[in-house]
């Protein structure tokens, strides 16, 4: 249960990647829950969504260990509402942030979301600042949202490289699930993927079942009764005794029996002849290319 | 107002979900019929409506609205109705001879990298204001309507601005005020390789913040006499977003309104 273990353990870049058809946000919630669980003070940089949708269902006994840091409702500064806009996104505010809500322990840093931060950043400098948060020793476990068909392909190809678990949810056939590609890789190099079934309760916990292997199996199970075709039809398909000994005795235009073949290819006496002399260069081959024809 | 519609939306004018955020889109058809569905709807309810009429005079709202039975000129008059007519404004921004506050809304026909900023400052003034009538009366909550946001991609807007531009406007108008909001794009064909700055972008983005998108095309059969395409809606509820709906009608829109009905089952078929 791999979606279940990288929820469970943390650690790293872990990048949930959703699009319109299936939103990732129930997923980055199970994510939070299960760090403020754990103990770990979560930092929540909230620019897409209210605090109310993001936060829905969190265990309230741990509830002090989050900070909701206001991006929504004014992620751009416009209103001048906000604690912490998207311009900020950078190594040095975000740890800065960081020291000033807690004390030594590690933090988990939660991005809603990551889009919203390349539309206003170059990509370039967002991905340093990512790899000098994970280095700073500050943050634990990064955990942002990304929606990827709101971006080149290419960009989101290079935050997936960044991240250490990429998660691609989908929908899936049955409405009450949805379906979760986790691909994680660990330092030692190894990759593990896996596809499962998951659904979010409503108070921000996941349930995973395995994807069974043939998604087709409830349609082979039809009882398909094998029908004489040629029945209840207004003209006839079937052939008497004499018709079926005529068929089989017709032949056909171009199988050749064995005697018919040698009739054909034995040379005839005074026919012409063909004399041929390699040269030097010449790649001459005894076989007869046509030898392995059945005709 | 198109009675069928509402009853397909489970709302009426007395009862319907406030801080609503509806996304109405078309391909290679003509959705703007709903525009005035929900313009019709809303003044009906009694709530300040602020309709940003980029592509169209007022004068075309109002008639189509006379024959859905609501007056835009008396709504507008009594404060109820705030309207931005874009077509009109945007000669004088253009040509500069008009430099007073009102012509801030439309900054971006000068500057289209700037944002819209300008224009967001003017949906909040106007949803913000208390609107009292004369008779002092005051109105339900606000909604805003934009006819149409894909207009502002061939002025030169970026994709990402318009898409912060309606965030600030869902975050002001239906996380704040509680009301209702309402957004028109017209996409081009799909590409295969869709990544480019585009429509096709920018339905995508309004789309993972919309509430409910309803998406009309023409018939994937072709032409019909009886039959003028259909329209698909597209349930996403906030909190649980795993679960989304889709259904798809057919509709016929006709001189006084508009009728839909399950695929299969137009008149001219059963």
């Amino acid at each position: 249960m791999l979606l279940l273990d990288v929820i469970q353990a943390g650690g790293g870049f872990i990048l949930i990647e959703d699009t319109v058809q299936c939103s990732g946000r129930g997923l980055l919630r199970c994510f939070i829950n299960a760090a403020l669980k754990r103990g770990e003070d979560v930092h929540v940089l909230g620019f897409e969504s209210p605090e109310t949708e993001v936060c829905a269902g969190l265990d309230s006994s741990c509830v002090q260990r989050l900070h909701f840091h206001k991006g929504f409702p004014d992620p751009l500064g416009w209103t001048r509402r906000s604690s912490f806009t998207v311009e900020r996104f950078a190594s040095q505010h975000i740890t800065q942030l960081i020291k000033d809500t807690q004390h030594a322990k590690a933090a988990v840093l939660v991005a809603d979301s990551l889009s919203m931060v390349l539309r206003h950043h170059d990509p370039v400098v967002f991905c340093q600042t990512l790899q000098e948060l994970r280095q700073g020793g500050v943050i634990k476990t990064i955990i942002g949202l990304l929606h990827s068909d709101l971006h080149q392909q290419g960009i989101v190809g290079i935050v997936c490289h960044l991240a250490s678990t990429v998660i691609s949810v989908a929908p899936a056939d049955n409405e009450r699930h949805s379906v979760a590609k986790t691909t994680r890789r660990t330092k030692s190099g190894k990759v593990m993927q896996e596809e499962e079934y998951f659904s979010v309760s409503e108070d921000a916990t996941l349930s995973v079942q395995a994807k069974p292997r043939q998604p087709g199996h409830a349609q082979k199970e039809r009882d398909v009764s094998e029908a004489d075709p040629t029945s209840n039809l207004t003209f006839n398909l079937r052939l008497s005794e004499e018709e079926r000994k005529a068929k089989q005795k017709v032949a056909l235009p171009f199988v050749f029996s064995q005697e018919k073949k040698s009739a054909l290819l034995k040379p005839t006496p005074g026919s012409g002849r063909i004399v041929y002399e390699p040269d030097a260069n010449d790649d001459f081959d005894e076989e007869d290319p046509d030898d392995d024809l059945d005709v | 107002m198109f009675p069928e519609l509402n009853s397909i939306l489970n709302s009426t004018p007395d009862s319907f979900k406030s801080s609503d955020f509806i996304l109405v889109s078309d391909r290679r058809a003509d959705a703007s019929f709903l525009i005035h569905h929900h313009l019709s709807f809303y003044l009906r309810a009694g709530c300040k409506v602020c309709f940003l009429g980029l592509v169209q005079s007022f004068s075309h709202y109002s008639a189509v609205g006379q024959r859905l039975g609501v007056s835009l000129a008396q709504a507008r008059e009594k404060g109820q109705l705030v309207f931005l007519e874009g077509l009109k404004n945007s000669i004088g921004v253009i040509l500069q001879e008009d430099t007073s506050q009102e012509t801030q809304p439309l900054s971006y026909l000068r500057t289209p990298g700037a944002g819209l900023e300008g224009l967001f400052r003017f949906v909040e003034r106007s949803v913000r204001q208390s609107g009292d009538g004369d008779a002092g009366e005051s109105w339900g909550p606000p909604v805003l309507l934009i006819d149409d946001l894909s207009v502002l991609l061939s002025l030169g807007v970026s994709v990402g601005a318009i898409l912060d531009f309606t965030l600030y406007c869902q975050a002001t108008v239906c996380s704040e005020l509680q009301g209702n909001m309402v957004i028109l794009v017209r996409c081009e064909e799909e590409d295969a390789d869709d990544d480019e700055e585009g429509s096709n972008l920018l339905r995508r983005g309004l789309v993972h913040q919309c509430n409910l998108a309803l998406h009309v095309e023409g018939l994937p059969t072709g032409y019909c006499r009886d039959i003028h395409g259909q329209m698909e809606v597209w349930w996403r509820q906030g909190e649980e977003t795993i679960y989304n709906q889709r259904k798809i009608f057919h509709f016929k829109v006709h001189d006084k309104g508009a009728s839909f009905f399950a695929r299969g089952t137009s008149s001219a078929v059963l």
